[in-house]
């Protein structure tokens, strides 16, 4: 039975047991009913799902801007994606961003938290500073970091003066570096948000365990891996899922700080997939974005089934 | 005392190592609201330093130029609605997932928490809309942000209803009331802090974006600010100072918002860290 037994009461009279029991059954299966469901399922079906069941199909097809006529053409777009040059790097570049970040983000975001929960002066004013830039547009960000990113821009002026020229680099231009650096930007951007959840978590951690370690004679290290980290557990999942499905989607940091370049050193799948619209390859692109859609799922759903198992296990 | 010490001297350190690493945070920051106020000339150095004379006129200027005033209200009207829409269907849908219990129940979950994950296929939403002819429209971006936002939604509802007492409902049942008197007045206003929070976490996440108005919004009239920045950006590529004007403005609402509602922000963000 789904309601909890021997909790109603209503004052006044008493039904009998068979009768109750009747009762409950109609209020969880019928007075719920599905029309409240009914909005949120008609936008959310129409608006998101449609449109990727429909570019299901239109991925086997040439579709394209200029021609009326749209022909089945089997699985050439996928050839095409896994042969041309353009489109491979586009796919490695987005791994390499989304590996990157979800490892800056998730290090630096649990150094960040733990500095952060200890008993500071300033921590209040350090989580909101650190916390700031991730309320702001991708955009803005990676506007303000165009300039400080230059050859003979800000950060590379830093390092030559205090002596580290080798450090300067063409941080936008280098074909070879450029992906690197808008992870860069996007962890230096986004590493605060992934601090308030770890700050979240260890914030439901009880100091007794800590205060037992000590006494046990656990060192720091100890602590963090026997304590800390198994008892992060929920928060570290979440992070991972945000970071690794956030970063695979990546196209905002890209679109504004490189638009693709130098040349196509920096394309990820979102920009191919601005730029097959752009060029009116509309068959191709939606087989890109079909792609994303299939690798996204592939990477995330086992780990949410893992996610799974372990809360129930805890 | 040994070890008090020691500890005293640990926490001085921590906090020495990360007020210097806040200074990686402030510093571009200041630098492009300093620059926001600096002559075309100045900016260009992209130093930190106060401007020489406070030029006032940047922000009046760009507003004028870049046609911010119209963006303004287009963004306010795309994110006030859409999240308006995104907090009724999401509330009311997980209410009934979560107290129906049955194997279709947990589908529709399953469902809607595909949204989360999946990435949104852009060129087949633009065919779907022009099938339906609304293409271009405020109307259509509305729809899609609604869309878009109701997987993270229906997960941070459920998550709540899910601690609210189910004999509450029974016992309004068995007094008379039906599905809409127990969802109206006795869940909603029990969940008015998760509409609040979903409130801003939609606003936040609709007021930055630009992805779906550069696919989306055709007509330049309908531009939500940061596309129109974006616009300005690459129009006025030499006069950093105005750009700089240009950003603190985007910024200025998602900054108000969060100085008032961040007890709202941290609420939701525990509630991913603690449920998982």
């Amino acid at each position: 039975m789904n309601g909890t037994p021997g909790r109603i009461e209503p004052p006044g009279f008493i039904l009998p047991q068979a009768v109750m029991e009747r009762e409950k059954m109609k209020i969880s299966k019928s007075l719920y009913s599905y029309y409240l469901i009914l909005p949120a399922l008609f936008i959310y079906s129409l608006f998101f799902v449609l449109p990727a069941i429909v570019g299901l199909f239109y991925s086997f097809t040439d579709w394209r801007l200029d021609r009326e006529a749209i022909h089945f053409i089997g699985w050439d777009n996928f050839n095409r994606i896994f042969t041309d040059k353009t489109l491979v790097l586009a796919i490695k570049n987005t791994f390499i961003f989304a590996i990157v970040t979800v490892i800056g983000k998730n290090v630096l975001g649990i150094a960040l938290a733990i500095g952060l929960n200890m008993r500071l002066k300033s921590k209040n004013l350090l989580r909101a500073i650190f916390y700031s830039p991730s309320i702001l547009s991708v955009l803005v960000i990676s506007i303000v970091f165009t300039p400080l990113l230059r050859s003979e821009g800000t950060i590379n002026s830093l390092f030559e003066a205090v002596g580290l020229h080798s450090f300067s680099q063409a941080w936008l231009t280098n074909p070879s570096i450029v992906i690197w650096t808008i992870a860069a930007v996007s962890i230096w951007q986004h590493t605060g948000f992934q601090m308030a959840i770890y700050l979240a978590g260890l914030q439901s951690i009880s100091k007794e365990y800590y205060e037992a370690a000590t006494i046990d004679g656990a060192g720091a290290w100890m602590s963090f891996s026997k304590i800390t980290l198994p008892l992060l557990l929920p928060a570290i999942n979440i992070n991972l899922m945000l970071t690794l499905i956030g970063g695979l989607k990546v196209f905002s940091e890209v679109f504004v700080l490189t638009g693709g370049g130098p040349g196509n050193a920096s394309q990820v799948v979102g920009t191919i997939i601005l730029r097959a619209f752009g060029e009116g390859s509309w068959g191709l692109g939606t087989a890109v974005n079909t792609l994303l859609f299939v690798i996204v799922t592939i990477i995330s759903i086992p780990l949410l089934i893992f996610m799974r198992r372990k809360e129930v296990t805890e | 005392m040994g070890f008090s010490r020691k500890l005293a001297f640990r926490n001085y350190l921590v906090e020495g190592l990360l007020i210097l690493a806040s200074l990686t945070i402030i510093l571009p920051l200041l630098m492009m609201i300093f620059g926001s106020f600096m002559t075309s000339s100045e900016v260009l150095r992209f130093t930190l330093k106060l401007p020489e004379k406070w030029m006032f006129s940047n922000y009046t200027q760009v507003f004028k130029e870049g046609g911010l005033g119209r963006a303004f209200l287009n963004g306010l009207l795309i994110t006030g609605v859409s999240s308006i829409v995104n907090i009724i269907t999401s509330s009311a849908a997980s209410f009934i997932l979560v107290r129906r219990e049955t194997k279709w129940s947990s589908m529709l979950y399953l469902y809607f928490f595909m949204g989360l994950i999946a990435p949104m296929s852009m060129i087949t939403t633009i065919r779907v809309l022009q099938w339906m002819g609304i293409y271009g429209s405020i109307t259509s971006v509305i729809l899609i942000y609604s869309a878009l936002n109701t997987a993270f939604s229906v997960f941070l509802y459920s998550g709540f209803i899910k601690s609210i007492p189910k004999a509450l409902d029974e016992v309004a049942f068995l007094e008379g009331a039906n599905m809409f008197d127990v969802f109206f007045r006795i869940v909603t206003p029990l969940i008015v802090p998760v509409n609040a929070t979903v409130a801003i976490m939609v606003f936040m996440s609709v007021w930055n974006d630009i992805t779906i108005p550069l696919y989306f919004l055709t007509d330049s009239s309908n531009w939500t600010m940061p596309l129109s920045v974006y616009n300005f950006y690459g129009k006025y590529s030499r006069d950093w100072n105005l750009i700089f004007a240009d950003l603190v403005l985007t910024s200025l609402p998602v900054l108000i918002l969060y100085l008032f509602a961040q007890k709202y922000i941290v609420s939701g963000l525990t509630a991913g860290a603690v449920k998982g």
